[in-house]
Formats: C-alpha cells, sequence, structure tokens
C-alpha cells in the first residue's frame, strides 16, 4: 500500500512538484469511551493542491469534522491522534509535519489562525456570546499580525465589510446574540479570514442556514478564494454545494477516504460503489417524475462495532462474498486518470496483501472465502491472506509466493 | 433596564408584605403567648396579681387584640421603623437587632466572596484536570463538603482548637475587646477571630460552588465557541480564564442567589455553636421564649437579606451578560 | 482488461449484510439506564451503603448489645471499650470508675489484664422485632460483669452505638417520608401549574417565590416553634415532615412543572388532545410516565436536605424532643463545646450524619447521569 501510495504521489509530484499545501497520510484518530473504542479515522490520506478547493465529502459520523480538527491538532478528548501525518507546506519548499508540533507549542499557536483558519458549523454557538464580534476579531489579529488596537480595529471592520456585512462599524459593536445566522456566519467568516490563512478549513458552513443564505454564503467564499487565494478544505454532506464549491472531492466513508477525484469526476465518472450511491440519492430536476429515489442500504454501522474488510461492504450492492468482507481494498489509482484514486476491489489493484482487516483492528482468518462467486473474478487467480501467510488459489495456478507476503512487500493481485 | 430594576424592587415589596404577614401570623398561632410565662413569673415570686392587673398586662402586650389589628399596630409601626417591645428583654426590638444583623450581614457576604474565591480556581482546575487525582481528591471534599452540616464543622473546629491549641475561638472578639469601642486593636481582635465563622459557613457553599463550576465549564469546554477561540490560535489559558470560564460564570452567580439561604441558614445555626453576637442565638432563644415582636423582626429582615442579595445577583447577572443587558 | 461493469451490480443483487457485535442501539432505555448506573461505582457504594443503614435501623435492637433507654451510673460518660486480644479471643478491657475530686467528674481507668471477651448472640434485653414477636437476642455483647460500649456512653451511662441505631429509624425516616409527602404535593402542583397555565401557573409561582422568600432555617424554625409541646413522639414526628415537605414541595413543583412545560408543547401531547384524549389521559398515560424519572432522581437529591434539616431543628431544640431518639437529638448532647472536648465521641452521631447524607447524594448523582447523561 505504501509503494502505492508513494507511486500516486511520484507521479502526481510529477505534474508539479510543489503542488499541495497540505497533504494527510494515513491518519489515525481514536476516540477512548467507557463503551468501547471509536476508530473515528482509520488511515485518512489526501492531499489539498494550493489554492484549490477541496470538498470533503460523507454521512454523518464518517469522520469529515474530526478530520479537520485534526489537521488543526484540536481533537479534544478522549480523541486521540494515534498515527500519521499532516505535512503543511506554507511556504513551498519546506513541508512542516503538524502532528509532530506539540499541540500547545507557540509554533501550533501560530499555525491555528494565521496560517490556517476554521469555520464551524453552528454559527449561533461558535461565536461567544459574551464578546462583541469586532472584539472577537480583533483578538485573532492582536494576536498573529498587529499589536496595535486600532490597527486591530481597523482590520477588524475591513474584513467584515469584505464578507459583505451592511455596516461594519456597528456589526463590529454588536453581539452575536444581535445578528442573524446568515450575519453570524459571515462573522466567522471574517474572523477566519482575519488573518489571510493559507487553509482554511470549513466545516459545514453552510448546513445550519436556510437556502438563501447559503447560496450568498457560498459566493462570498467562492469570491474570497479567488481573491486571496485561500485553499479550502470544504467539508460537508451536501453534493450539491460541492457542486458549486469544490475543485476536487475527498468522498469519506468510516474514517476512510473512498475516493478522491475531481468535481468532474466525481460526478461524471465516479468509481466506488458508494460515491455512485450518494449521487443516486440526490433528487435532480428533470428525473422520472414518479420513479422512487435511491437510497442507500441500511446505515452507518454502530460506532463501537467493528467491519472487516471493506467498511462499504454491508451495505454495498456490488457486494462480493468473501472478498470484501476480508480483505481492505487498497487504494488505487484509476488508469489513465489524473488524481482519480479509489478504494474499492472492483478495481485494479485495489486488493492488495500484506495489510488487512485494519478498518476494524479485526485481521482476517485464514479461511477461504469463496471468491469463485464474484462475478467479475469468476475466472481470475484470488489470493487470500492466509494465518500462516500462505496463498490460496481457487482453481488457478497462484501467482503469489509466500515470502511476498511475509515480506510485508504489498504485492498485488494480478489482474487482466 | 431601569425599568427592569424599578419592577423588581415593586416585586420585592410586595412578597416582603406578604412575608410579614405570614411569620406574623405563623408566630401568632403559636399556642401560649410570653404573657403566660410572664404572669406565672410574677406569681411565683409572690406577687398576687389581682384579674385586673393582668387585664392591664394583656392591654399592654397587645395579647387580647384580634389579628388583623394587632398586624395593623405592628406593621405601621415597622415601616417607622419600630419593630414593637421585646417581650423577654423589655426594650425595643429595634435596639437590640440592628447591631446583630449587620455582624450577619458582614458575615454572610464575607462567607460567599471566601466561597468564591476557594471555589472558582478549585472548579477550573478539576474541571480542566478532570480524572486527575487531584480532581478525585477535589471531587471527594466536595461531597463531603456539601454533606457536613454547618454546626459539626464549628463543633469541631472549636473541639480541635479547643484541645490542640487550647484556645477558645468562639465569639467575635476576646473578652477584653468585647464591650471596648471600635479601634484599630479591636478590629485586629476580630479578624483574628472572623475567619473560623467565615469558614464554617462558608464552607458547604464553597462545596457547592466548586461544583457548580466544574460542571458548567466542563459544559462550556464543550461548547463551540471555546473551539473557535482555540482554532484562532490563543493559548489554553486564554482559552480558558477569557472565553470558558466568564461564560461558566453565569450559573455561578445564579447559584450566589440559591446558596444565600443555605449560607444565612448555616449562619443561624452555626453562630449558636460558635456563640456569636449575630442573630441565630437570640433568633432561636425568641422562638422557644415566644417573643413574637422579636423572633418575627427576624425572620422579616433575613428574608429582606435573601430577596436584596438575589436581587443583586439578578443585577450581576445582567452586568456579565449582554444577552440579558441589552434585552 | 475487466473494468467490472458498475451500473449493473447496483441494487441487482442481495446484499450480505453482515452482523456486527454490540449493537448498542439495542438495548432498551431502562437497561441502559441501569447500565449507566452500575458504572458508576461510587453510587453504587453509596445504595448499598443506604441499604445496610436501613437493615441496621430496622433491626436496631438486635445490633445494639444493650436497651438504649438503659440508664447505668457506673459508666457515665465512659469512654469507648479498649479491644484487648489477652485472653486469645476479642475481648474488651475491664474499666474502674473514680470520681476526681478536684474537677467533680468521672475518671475511667482502664485494666487490660482482666479481658471480657466478646461474645455473639448473647441474651439480653426483650425487645420487639418489627411488631411481630419479642426475641432477646443481641448480636454481640459481654458478660453481665462489664459493659461494652463501642462508641462510649452519654451522660446517663446510655450505649451511644444503640441509640445511634435507633436514631436512625427517625433519622432516616424523616427524610424519606419529608421528601415522600413534598413529591406528592410537588408532582401535582408542578403538573397542574405547567399544564393549564394561565392564573394557576401564575399563583403557583407566586406562592413559590414567596416562600423561596424566607431563609430555609429559620422559617423551618418559626413553623416548628409553632407546635405544640404536649403531643406524642409519633405526632410530632408526623409534624416535623410535615414541616420539612412544606419547604421542600417548592423546588420539586419547579422541576416538574419545567419539566411538564416541555411534554406540553411535544408534538405527541398535541396529537393526544387532537385524538380526543382527555386531560387526566394526557397527563397520566403521556406526561407522567416520561417525567417520572425526574422526579425520583430529583427528590433522592431532596433527602439529604430533609435529613440535614431535621437534624438541625432537633439540635436547636425545635425538632424531636427527648424521649424520642434522633441524630439531632443525640447531637444536643454535643452542644456544649467544653463537654465535647472532654467526651469527643459525643460527636459520633454526626459522623452518622454525614454517612448519610454522603450516601444519599452518591445516590442521587448516580440516578441523574443515568437518567439524564446529558443533563
Amino acid at each position: 500500500m505504501t509503494a502505492l501510495e508513494t507511486d500516486v504521489q511520484r507521479r502526481a509530484g510529477a505534474v508539479n512538484p510543489n503542488d499541495n499545501l497540505i497533504e494527510v497520510k494515513d491518519l489515525h484518530v481514536h476516540f477512548h469511551t467507557t463503551l468501547g473504542v471509536v476508530r473515528a479515522l482509520n488511515g485518512v490520506s489526501f492531499n489539498i493542491p494550493r489554492g484549490r478547493v477541496l470538498g470533503i465529502v460523507g454521512e454523518s459520523g464518517c469522520g469529515k469534522s474530526i478530520t479537520g480538527l485534526s489537521i488543526m491538532q484540536l481533537v479534544g478528548r478522549p480523541g486521540k491522534i494515534e498515527g500519521g501525518e499532516v505535512l503543511f507546506n506554507e511556504s513551498g519548499d519546506k513541508p512542516v509535519d503538524i502532528l509532530k508540533i506539540g499541540r500547545h507549542s507557540d509554533e501550533m499557536h501560530h499555525i491555528r489562525g494565521n496560517s490556517i483558519g476554521m469555520i464551524f458549523q453552528e454559527p449561533m454557538t461558535s461565536l461567544n456570546p459574551l464578546f462583541t464580534v469586532g472584539k472577537q476579531i480583533e483578538e485573532a489579529v492582536l494576536l498573529h499580525q498587529t499589536q496595535n488596537h486600532e490597527e486591530a480595529r481597523r482590520r477588524a471592520i475591513n474584513i467584515l465589510d469584505k464578507v459583505g456585512m451592511p455596516n461594519p462599524q456597528r456589526i463590529a459593536d454588536s453581539y452575536p446574540h444581535q445578528l442573524s445566522g446568515g450575519m453570524r456566519q459571515r462573522a466567522m467568516i471574517a474572523m477566519a479570514l482575519s488573518c489571510t490563512p493559507t487553509l482554511l478549513i470549513a466545516d459545514e458552513p453552510t448546513t445550519a442556514l436556510d437556502v438563501t443564505t447559503e447560496a450568498q454564503i457560498l459566493e462570498l467564499m467562492r469570491d474570497l478564494q479567488k481573491e486571496i487565494g485561500t485553499s479550502i478544505m470544504f467539508i460537508t454532506h451536501n453534493m450539491g454545494v460541492v457542486a458549486q464549491m469544490c475543485d476536487e472531492v475527498a468522498v469519506m466513508y468510516l474514517g476512510k477516504v473512498v475516493e478522491r477525484a475531481t468535481v468532474d469526476d466525481i460526478f461524471y465518472d465516479p468509481k466506488h460503489p458508494y460515491t455512485i450511491s450518494l449521487l443516486r440519492s440526490i433528487p435532480r430536476l428533470g428525473s422520472q417524475r414518479h420513479g422512487r429515489l435511491d437510497a442507500i442500504k441500511g446505515s452507518v454501522p454502530d460506532p463501537y462495532s467493528t467491519v472487516t474488510g471493506c467498511p462499504f461492504h454491508p451495505r454495498c450492492p456490488s457486494f462480493m462474498p468473501g472478498l470484501c468482507d476480508t480483505l481492505v481494498p487498497a487504494e488505487t489509482r484509476v488508469e489513465a486518470e489524473h488524481l482519480h484514486t479509489v478504494r474499492c476491489h472492483l478495481h485494479p489493484g485495489s486488493t492488495v496483501l500484506g495489510k488487512f482487516g485494519s478498518s476494524g483492528g479485526v485481521a482476517a482468518e485464514g479461511v477461504v472465502p469463496d471468491a469463485v462467486n464474484a462475478p467479475s473474478y469468476a475466472s481470475e487467480p484470488m489470493v487470500i491472506p492466509g494465518s500462516g501467510g500462505g496463498t490460496v488459489n481457487n482453481s488457478a495456478e497462484p501467482n503469489l509466493t509466500p515470502g511476498d507476503v511475509d515480506d510485508g512487500a504489498a504485492p498485488r493481485v494480478n489482474r487482466k | 433596564m431601569l425599568n427592569y430594576i424599578i419592577r423588581r424592587l415593586l416585586y420585592m415589596l410586595v412578597t416582603l408584605c406578604f412575608v410579614a404577614i405570614i411569620s406574623f401570623m405563623l408566630l401568632d398561632l403559636t399556642p401560649g403567648s410570653y404573657l403566660d410565662t410572664e404572669i406565672s413569673r410574677l406569681r411565683q415570686a409572690g406577687g398576687n396579681l389581682s384579674d385586673g392587673q393582668v387585664a392591664a398586662l394583656k392591654i399592654r402586650y397587645g395579647v387580647g387584640d384580634p389579628f388583623p389589628l394587632k398586624f395593623g399596630k405592628w406593621i405601621v409601626g415597622v415601616v417607622q421603623g419600630d419593630f414593637g417591645q421585646s417581650f423577654e428583654f423589655s426594650v425595643p426590638v429595634s435596639s437590640l437587632i440592628w447591631g446583630r444583623l449587620a455582624f450577619s450581614l458582614i458575615l454572610a457576604t464575607s462567607s460567599i466572596i471566601f466561597a468564591w474565591l476557594i471555589s472558582i480556581p478549585l472548579g477550573v482546575y478539576s474541571a480542566t484536570h478532570r480524572y486527575t487525582i487531584p480532581d478525585y481528591i477535589i471531587t471527594v471534599l466536595q461531597f463531603v463538603g456539601v454533606a457536613i452540616p454547618e454546626f459539626l464543622i464549628a463543633l469541631v473546629l472549636m473541639v480541635v482548637s479547643a484541645s490542640v491549641f487550647h484556645a477558645d475561638v468562639g465569639g467575635l472578639f476576646s473578652p477584653a475587646y468585647a464591650d471596648a469601642a471600635w479601634s484599630g486593636a479591636k478590629f485586629a481582635d476580630f479578624l483574628k477571630h472572623v475567619w473560623i465563622p467565615i469558614v464554617v459557613i462558608g464552607a458547604s457553599s464553597t462545596a457547592w460552588l466548586t461544583r457548580v463550576m466544574r460542571a458548567n465549564l466542563l459544559d462550556v469546554l464543550n461548547a463551540q465557541y471555546v473551539q473557535t477561540a482555540r482554532a484562532k490560535g490563543l493559548g489554553e489559558g486564554l482559552v480558558i480564564w477569557k472565553h470558558a470560564v466568564r461564560n461558566a460564570l453565569h450559573p455561578l452567580i445564579m447559584a450566589a442567589g440559591g446558596i444565600l439561604p443555605a449560607l444565612i441558614s448555616g449562619e443561624v445555626i452555626a453562630s449558636i455553636v460558635l456563640n456569636l453576637p449575630t442573630t441565630g442565638p437570640l433568633f432561636i432563644n425568641a422562638l422557644i421564649k415566644k417573643d413574637t415582636y422579636l423572633a418575627v423582626a427576624f425572620l422579616l429582615l433575613l428574608s429582606v437579606m435573601l430577596v436584596v442579595g438575589n436581587l443583586l445577583a439578578d443585577l450581576a447577572l445582567a452586568w456579565v451578560d449582554p444577552r440579558i443587558r441589552l434585552e | 482488461m475487466a473494468t467490472p461493469n458498475l451500473a449493473k451490480p447496483i441494487g441487482a443483487r442481495p446484499v450480505a449484510a453482515k452482523a456486527v457485535k454490540a449493537d448498542t442501539s439495542q438495548i432498551s432505555q431502562g437497561r441502559l439506564m441501569v447500565r449507566r448506573f452500575m458504572q458508576s461505582k461510587l453510587s453504587v457504594f453509596g445504595g448499598i451503603a443506604l441499604i445496610i443503614m436501613y437493615l441496621l435501623a430496622l433491626f436496631a435492637p438486635f445490633f445494639a448489645p444493650y436497651d438504649i433507654n438503659e440508664i447505668d451510673t457506673n459508666y457515665q460518660w465512659s469512654g469507648p471499650s479498649s479491644l484487648t486480644f489477652a485472653g486469645g479471643w476479642p475481648g474488651i478491657c475491664g474499666v474502674k470508675q473514680t470520681l476526681d475530686q478536684k474537677n467533680f467528674a468521672w475518671v475511667y481507668t482502664k485494666d487490660c489484664t482482666q479481658s471480657n471477651p466478646i461474645q455473639l448472640f448473647v441474651h439480653g434485653s426483650t425487645y420487639s422485632v418489627l411488631g411481630l414477636f419479642n426475641s432477646d437476642l443481641h448480636l454481640f455483647g459481654v458478660s453481665k460483669l462489664a459493659k461494652i460500649y463501642i462508641w462510649g456512653a452519654d451522660s446517663q451511662g446510655r450505649d451511644i452505638f444503640g441509640r445511634i441505631l435507633v436514631g436512625a429509624r427517625v433519622s432516616l425516616s424523616v427524610g424519606l417520608v419529608g421528601v415522600g409527602f413534598s413529591t406528592i404535593l410537588g408532582s401535582i402542583l408542578g403538573t397542574a401549574s405547567g399544564y393549564f397555565g394561565g392564573i394557576i401557573d401564575n399563583l403557583m409561582q407566586r406562592v413559590i417565590e414567596l416562600i423561596s422568600s424566607i431563609p430555609t432555617l429559620p422559617l423551618y424554625a418559626t413553623i416548628a416553634a409553632t407546635l405544640p409541646h404536649d403531643i406524642s413522639v409519633t405526632q410530632r414526628f408526623f409534624l416535623i415532615t410535615v414541616v420539612l415537605s412544606l419547604v421542600t414541595w417548592t423546588g420539586l413543583a419547579r422541576q416538574v412543572r419545567g419539566k411538564v412545560l416541555g411534554y406540553r408543547g411535544a408534538d405527541y401531547t398535541s396529537a393526544a388532545r387532537l385524538a380526543g384524549a382527555s386531560h387526566t389521559r394526557v397527563i397520566m398515560n403521556h406526561m407522567l410516565p416520561n417525567a417520572v424519572s425526574h422526579i425520583i432522581v430529583v427528590a433522592a437529591l431532596a433527602v439529604p436536605g430533609a435529613i440535614l434539616g431535621e437534624t438541625a431543628l432537633s439540635f436547636l431544640g425545635l425538632g424531636m424532643l427527648p424521649p424520642a431518639v434522633s441524630w439531632g437529638v443525640l447531637l444536643r448532647d454535643a452542644q456544649q463545646v467544653q463537654v465535647v472536648t472532654t467526651y469527643p465521641w459525643l460527636m459520633i452521631p454526626g459522623a452518622a450524619v454525614i454517612a448519610a447524607v454522603l450516601c444519599f447524594n452518591l445516590l442521587g448523582d448516580g440516578l441523574r447521569d443515568a437518567v439524564d447523561p446529558y443533563g
């Protein structure tokens, strides 16, 4: 898997070596609760190219918000970042691993708010009710940009004006409870952008707003993004918003990125059954009037439970018994398409040995699943991990030696 | 805001009128009156009281009057600052109560300040260091503190200081200064004595407020705006003290109104054990001896203390919270 | 290159959903509450300790070695007996009473060479077991030659240990009965106030406000002072519980009112009303079952206040009066600092009060967290 990832990165890098503002690699976050361990993030990997807008999509509970908080190192108890890297390359030549910086260090405080801004989902609760909007923006400016209070206030009013506040002076002296939801979200955006960060993490910024306000806020963000050149990590569960806002999309399911592509590819050429299902569940204009809307079968599994193999397999319409429920699909680059990766056994290259069952921490047992039944693989040789590290073949000749598996060399199943 | 205060003040007056009626009625209901005790005392002293003399006494004490008349006479007097005559001490009630009430007020106020000064840092520490050993110790102390009646703390403190330090810590003054005029030395002596009642009266409130503070802060720490403050790049200390604690203070101020009755009750009972020149001993004694006017005056004025305290707590709340202030 | 046909498999094949373990969503609300409660070890401990306390109180004469009213001038203010193993078996030291001529106080000298072995299941004073039958069996005791006072004796040589056990009957039940009264009163008035609103609600709120503007203890004391003196212990006990509940009901009524107000706005209540359900039916079938767990929690947390109230009143001489025995009455002996300094075991009833209040608080907290983990 690692070999594959570097492969993907190398190819991506070939286009522009200093392309990525931020690179998240194999991020793991666990919540240790009294009822058990919740593996919120299970090896999340993605990158955000400089100046682009990446949409992170997924159902509630898939780990979208935790990913955002992890980048800021703001995951609170009982959550804990268990592993992974977050390479932040602000200057363009020397990437810093944010996770290696102390949570409470000055360096981290300097990154928060100054280099990376964040907007939260609930505009009603994300501003402190006891301070005026202006004071709260000034606080960030004073922290990172200037020591001068007048200058800070000027900047605060300036940025409030920029986010389209009708009377910025008056707004600056208002308390949050005197503003509407949309106004508060504008204030939040103003606060997040007050120090012109290179990355803005927007965690469902429009979910709590009505449709008209949502459109305004999205337009505002889009405009500001163009103007300031900030990269945006846009977390949402709304495919419509993704289409409007994003350049690229990462689809998440149960703490993993299952598909990553440009926004066009996601909408016109989705590869992962989950992405396909997600798109099918959106009502659209001009569709059959009396047709039923497709819903994804079942629901997100209980967070305390463990799912073996591909996390989506219990709900997957293309479920292949014996394969999907035992083996975790690796991230594969979709042939010939630049920067389109997917984690699904339906795609060549995803079925990789060497690391398995990690989505629930339950290793696949050495039982031979009846992979012959899987339609697309009926005539193909299958390599299944054995408890002793051996390979098993179904009716076809093995193309791997046991040693390959033991070496952890992540061999691929050869398919033609 | 001004409207609000005026409305609250009027409300308060109405409430206090009812308190006056109720307390007067309660004590008037009491079977037997001070007069009965007084008459039997006079008879025992050898005097042979004629029926005429008894009747004269009854008129003097107003015992025979119907309730509305008695109450009317009394309330008119109260408005003019005359709380009636103490049966037992044969002096006007107002000459007995003010000094004692002043000490009660000082003790209650100091205790609440004491409770706040101790409970806020403890609660903040406890909430920000959840599930650590100091947190567990604070939690245990707080549970025990709520469970101990004030008079027991008072007793234990007295016994310990008597047996270990061989010092009498009762009262608010050393005997030498008790009747002396106020002076620097007397004030120093007062300070030497006053901390014990403050600790005793404030203990359970401290425990309670620590608990409220901890719970509130834990709530507030989950609030989105705290995360916003962190995302801004503020250090954890500023996040907690500037953004979280200030928001967690609201319920604490509201709780301050709630602990006032407990504080006043604690003061009453602790002062009996500690032998303080405050309302407690005289009030309970008046109740037992059925010295009606004295008891009613105390009950009424303790209620005034409580109601005014609550009003102040509400005003403080409006002062710190723009949502209430700008309503 | 066999790219799988994506369009076809979707929805075309039956999904073999795999069972996942430990599905917490399948546990009933009640079981979840029990589970949450059991997780809080302190609360479980509080609950068990309370059960033990109540059992000790119920069978007090069996656990107490002597009749609690038995006066023994040979042991006035005698301290707790000292344990000795001189006889190879746990026993107590003998004591000798002498009069200190200077201070005019009894002085006890212990003599541990002579051990009075502790015996189990001894026969002693006769008592009635729950009013059903008589017994003279006591859990422990010593031979008639000595007396065992594990927590010392009072001014008349009465056994403080036994008196605390018997006093628990009043002190522990005053809380339960008093809170029981106020729960009933508070639930009815709170429900009426929250459900019907309008004038009833307004009036109720003013009454509650009025009661809460008088400091608690002075109010208790004033009401208690109006109680007649020439009534039986049982009558007095009953009246004291009434006094306590007259004040505590306000807190309960407030809580219930708040809950009911919330339920009144809920859609299911409107639905029930629209379906033609009567007010009584809506209250009894839709609101009370929802509120009951909260009422229990609030009640459990109100018990300590009632226990402390009774103790304080009795301590001041306005609550239970001798010969009745309660922890507050026992603590009256400890009012004089000089006396307590000499005979510190007179404060042991205070420890009992603290233990009971602590356990009720622990229990109530655990219940609250179990019922309403986010509240």
